[in-house]
């Protein structure tokens, strides 16, 4: 086998990704959901580190990944609250009953 | 076949394989520890990378801080034992099919792109300036946020003296920012007395 | 007299004209708002009326007698020439107020004080508050909140209004306030100004009971006969002020820029000169036709030196025509023929107004007119009045004869009675003509006030043949009335006199005085004999009809029991004014021609017409008769008028007092004449053939041209803008609308197609999102290849 390069790298963060993004539409649970979306800003993360390793982005892709992870978390923060908003009012974490401004 | 190579296969089927599980997985618990071990892989693909920062950054923040806030938010959401949130089998089934289409998508472009033809990936590597042997690009990335690049500007010879741009400012930004959301999720999450009970 | 004595004199006698003038315009303001202040039932407004009126005599009197004492009655001495006293005070002018000029041109308010203005205002004001007396009583039944109206007819049988007591009076104020600015005005164009002012007083007065049609009927009538002879008046003063650029009647003293006193003279002054001849030019070969000379504005003496001529010349036909036009105005206004139709149907008026306005006052103003503006009328335009006069005094007696409504008998003997003035005016007997007038104003305003006491006494009765033996019932009123109609024919008792004076009412004097002018002129031009003739026949068809009307009335059986039975002598307040009347109309003119009447009138006399005139007009075949040689003829012509008088008053008592003959029998024989004149000569049926019904035909041509033509194109264009307007209203509902509609349509389906998109699933999105990508990837790659 070949020195693994930057093909391998974006074929496991293409796998990240989509396991992310199906992560996110199946699960009923909105932690679930947030794991997913996790998944997902991690795949994109080693895209930029790869291309920063393999390309001429250098630094600025690792820059990049640094303001996504710090990012990410406080994404998480938002969402766990909001979360935990849903589950005070509606007693579940279902993200099917959440539906109200539907057309 | 080197050992970088070996520990590129192990992270890699490690980060996609607990991805998967991720996905499969009915308890939220469970799935919450499949994610630590895709993390916690994806990490050692950074070390693996050279960026041993953004790895160590990984780590702490997303292994160390934002799962144990997931596993909080998986505790103080928990359900009684009566409610079912099983997705539907027809819905699953569907789900992976797209997503394997979306996987089919990104493999196929991502295949698609000469990514060796690229002129700067050998260009890098000559200059050593990110040698896995140094195992430290905390210096680099610090003088990149107030805009000295040695990857970038040591080479121009002084041709010009502009300096690229730091991320001294963003960083200072993105800190108060996720300072200003950690106090507005406290907030949001605070317990709330109910009233008339 | 010295100028500041004239001065002094001048503004003395102005002022109490002045007041005397709009004392009854205050009157008639404070009147007409009576409604207002007082009630219907009080004769509130009536009592301010007589007041104003009697103030009003008061200082006219005051001002006659202010002005004989200044000028030390000196009008009064016998003289043969007026024109030899300059030193007195002959007229005085001035102007109130200027209302506009136009370089030289200027139109103002002016006043002219002469001996005929002030007995013309003693005249006015007396008789004015002898009717406003009379006519409190005689208005009386107005005083009512429901005056019922006998002789209009409705569905509800009599009408019924509030009644107008205040307005009578308020009108009646109004109109003594134009009379006398009439009288007082010192231009011609302020004459017209209050002669309009007369004219609708007499179209409200005429119309008082205008719901009654023939009322309104009889006030449109006049109004519009008097519109033409008004016509004239107006081409007449154009002519006036196109030529002479004054409307002046005298000089007038005014100071220039730079303080020194310029004399303006007005447009006696520029036609005449001192002795009152007018400088004729005969046509020569530069000048087709003959021209008048005028005296230049600001060369006012030009004149006065002869063969000194500066100034300019005037076309004399034009002048000619000037003097027929405001002529025309004295035709309309005094009902001479051909315009005398008006005056007879102005008797629809409540009878203290025909005694007032349609006998002593208004109609006697076109007369005034005429001896006003006499220095303006050239020789031929004097034939034309004296002929119209003679025309009308004619043949307004003739149908005075046969009428037999009380009041018509004696609207037509105002007619004849006018045309006598302006026969003696025409004819050259300038004092004559006036001094009728004076004489004729109150005798007739008696007769007037008389009849409508009869009237009055018999319920609105007014036709003769239902009358008769009145004189039991109404004494006061039969011998006031038989006052005046003595004094109106002209009775004498001849060859006595008691102290050298005639036993003669006043009539006898002033017609004598006119006939006797007549005679003179037809003397001097033999082919104007008629106008000799034909008013000495009057005389008697005078004197026949007055005392026909006075048998009729008052003397014999009764006619009809129950106008007799019901028949009253009217109240004090109605004959206290017969019985001064009276008195006046007996003795006004007492002495004669050398009364204190006549020699006043004489004082403003033109200066032509005492030597009067030989070999005149453009002819040069006309003569006008002097004092001297009137004088001459003076007691042949009293004795032939006075002989035909007692010759109609015979033949009157044979008639209807002694029933001698009967009328029935002559009216038989001459059932053609008789028609003829109870049809007034045809005239009534004549204009309206002439006048009257081609203007209703051509009314009817130009309202089918309006229905058909002009409406009928209005008509088309309305629909055409109607369907145009359909079709835009169709387009807009349509397409515009449409159009609007689709867009909105669209929209709003779309959207509510879209809304089954929205379903509010998280994880149903993120489907979308990943099927998205994956349809565009599969799309980009399908047109990549």
């Amino acid at each position: 086998m070949e020195g693994v390069g930057l093909t391998e790298y974006l074929v496991v963060a293409g796998i990240l990704f989509v396991s992310g993004v199906v992560c996110m539409a199946t699960k009923r649970n909105a932690i679930g959901v947030l794991m997913g979306v996790e998944l997902v800003l991690n795949g994109a993360n080693v895209n930029f580190v790869a291309f920063s390793r393999y390309t001429k982005l250098g630094l600025d892709g690792q820059v990049i990944s640094l303001f996504v992870i710090v990012l990410a978390a406080a994404e998480a923060a938002v969402a766990l609250a909001i979360a935990l908003n849903f589950y005070n009012n509606h007693l579940t974490i279902d993200v099917d009953r959440g539906d109200e401004l539907k057309g | 076949m080197s050992g970088a190579n070996f520990l590129f296969w192990v992270y890699a089927l490690a980060a996609g394989g607990s991805a998967i599980a991720v996905v499969l997985t009915q308890n939220v618990v469970r799935m919450a520890f499949w994610l630590i071990v895709s993390l916690g892989s994806t990490a050692g693909l950074f070390f693996l990378l050279g960026a041993d920062f953004v790895g160590a950054a990984q780590l702490l923040v997303y292994v160390g801080g934002t799962l144990v806030l997931l596993i909080f938010g998986v505790m103080l959401t928990a359900s009684g034992p009566f409610i079912n949130m099983k997705t539907n089998p027809g819905e699953l089934v569907l789900a992976g099919v797209v997503g394997c289409a979306l996987l089919g998508v990104i493999l196929s472009t991502t295949g698609a792109v000469a990514w060796d033809a690229l002129p700067s990936s050998q260009h890098q590597q000559k200059l050593g300036f990110n040698p896995p042997e140094d195992g430290s690009t905390l210096r680099p990335l610090g003088m990149s946020f107030i805009g000295l690049r040695p990857d970038k500007d040591l080479d121009r010879k002084g041709t010009s003296g502009q300096l690229s741009t730091g991320y001294l400012l963003p960083f200072e930004i993105v800190s108060v920012h996720l300072l200003v959301v950690l106090v507005g999720a406290a907030y949001l999450a605070r317990a709330k007395r109910r009233q008339g009970s | 007299m010295d100028p500041q004595t004239y001065q002094s004199t001048g503004e003395m006698l102005r002022n109490l004209l002045t007041l005397a003038w709009l004392l009854p315009l205050a009157g008639f303001v404070l009147e007409v708002f009576a409604g207002y202040w007082s009630h219907r039932l009080s004769r509130a407004a009536a009592y301010s009326a007589v007041f104003c009126i009697a103030a009003g005599f008061v200082c006219s009197f005051a001002a006659l007698m202010y002005w004989g004492h200044q000028t030390h009655w000196s009008a009064l001495e016998s003289h043969a020439s007026p024109a030899d006293h300059h030193d007195v005070l002959k007229y005085f002018s001035g102007t109130y107020y200027t209302l506009a000029e136009f370089g030289k041109l200027r139109i103002a308010i002016d006043y002219h004080i002469d001996s005929l203005t002030l007995v013309m205002f003693t005249m006015v004001t007396l008789i004015a508050t002898m009717i406003h007396i009379f006519a409190i009583g005689y208005m009386s039944d107005e005083l009512t909140e429901h005056y019922e109206d006998h002789q209009v007819h409705t569905a509800h049988g009599h009408f019924h209004r509030p009644g107008r007591f205040y307005m009578f009076f308020a009108y009646l104020s109004l109109f003594s306030f134009s009379m006398l600015g009439l009288v007082l005005a010192g231009n011609v164009f302020q004459v017209f100004v209050f002669w309009e002012l007369v004219g609708v007083c007499s179209y409200f007065l005429i119309g008082f009971y205008f719901e009654r049609k023939s009322a309104s009927t009889a006030a449109n009538k006049a109004f519009i006969m008097n519109r033409v002879g008004d016509f004239g008046f107006l081409i007449g003063l154009m002519i006036l002020w196109t030529w002479f650029g004054t409307f002046q009647f005298n000089e007038r003293v005014e100071s220039d820029a730079n303080g020194r006193d310029v004399v303006m003279p007005g447009l006696f002054d520029m036609l005449r000169d001192d002795h009152g001849n007018v400088t004729v030019l005969p046509a020569n070969d530069h000048d087709s036709y003959a021209r008048v000379f005028l005296a230049d504005p600001g060369h006012s003496g030009a004149l006065k030196h002869e063969g000194h001529k500066e100034g300019k010349t005037m076309p004399y036909f034009l002048l000619v025509v000037a003097g027929l036009g405001i002529f025309a105005g004295c035709v309309g206004k005094s009902a001479q023929f051909p315009l005398q139709t008006w005056l007879p149907d102005a008797m629809e008026g409540p009878t203290p107004v025909s005694a007032l306005v349609h006998s002593a006052t208004m109609v006697a103003a076109g007369v005034y007119l005429a001896g006003r503006f006499y220095p303006m009328f050239l020789p031929e335009v004097l034939l034309t009045i004296a002929y119209v006069g003679c025309i009308t005094l004619f043949m307004a007696a003739t149908i005075a004869v046969v009428a037999t409504d009380i009041k018509r008998v004696l609207a037509y003997s105002t007619i004849s009675q006018l045309g006598y003035m302006m026969l003696g005016i025409g004819v050259g007997g300038w004092t004559a003509g006036l001094f009728h007038l004076i004489t004729h104003a109150f005798f007739k305003s008696l007769m007037f006030l008389c009849s409508g006491s009869v009237i009055h006494g018999c319920h609105h009765e007014q036709e003769m043949p239902k009358m008769g033996g009145l004189i039991r019932k109404m004494p006061i009123t039969a011998y006031t009335m038989l006052v005046g109609v003595i004094a109106i024919c002209g009775l004498a008792i001849p060859g006595i006199s008691i102290f050298g004076i005639k036993i003669a009412f006043s009539g006898y004097h002033s017609k004598d005085a006119i006939i006797a002018t007549a005679m003179t002129f037809s003397q001097l031009n033999g082919s104007h004999f008629l106008l000799f003739v034909v008013p000495l026949l009057g005389a008697g068809i005078t004197a026949f009809y007055m005392f026909r009307l006075w048998f009729y009335t008052f003397i014999g059986q009764p006619r009809d029991h129950h106008v007799y039975d019901h028949a009253h002598e009217s109240p004090v307040v109605m004959w206290a004014p017969l019985i001064v009347l009276s008195f006046f109309a007996a003795f006004v003119a007492f002495k004669g021609e050398a009364g204190s009447l006549f020699k006043l009138l004489l004082d403003t006399e033109p200066a032509s017409v005492a030597h009067g005139l030989h070999d005149v007009g453009l002819a040069g075949d006309l003569n006008f008769p002097s004092h001297v040689g009137i004088e001459e003829n003076h007691k042949a012509a009293g004795l032939y008028a006075l002989l035909v008088a007692v010759m109609g008053t015979t033949l009157a008592y044979l008639f209807y007092g002694a029933r001698v003959l009967n009328p029935a029998e002559v009216k038989r024989q001459f059932a053609g004449v008789h028609n003829f004149l109870v049809e007034k000569w045809q005239f009534d049926i004549l204009y309206d053939a002439a006048f009257v019904r081609p203007v209703h035909v051509i009314a009817k041509w130009f309202v089918a041209f309006d229905r058909n033509v002009l409406d009928g194109f209005l008509h088309a264009t309305a629909r055409t803008a109607v369907s145009i307007a359909t079709l835009d209203r169709r387009f807009d509902e349509t397409v515009v609308d449409g159009l609007v509609n689709l867009v909105g349509n669209v929209t709003y389906d779309a959207g509510r197609s879209l809304r089954y998109v929205q379903t509010g699933r998280l994880r149903q999105y993120v489907m979308f999102i990943v099927l998205g990508v994956v349809g565009i990837w599969i799309v980009m790659r399908l047109f990549a290849a």
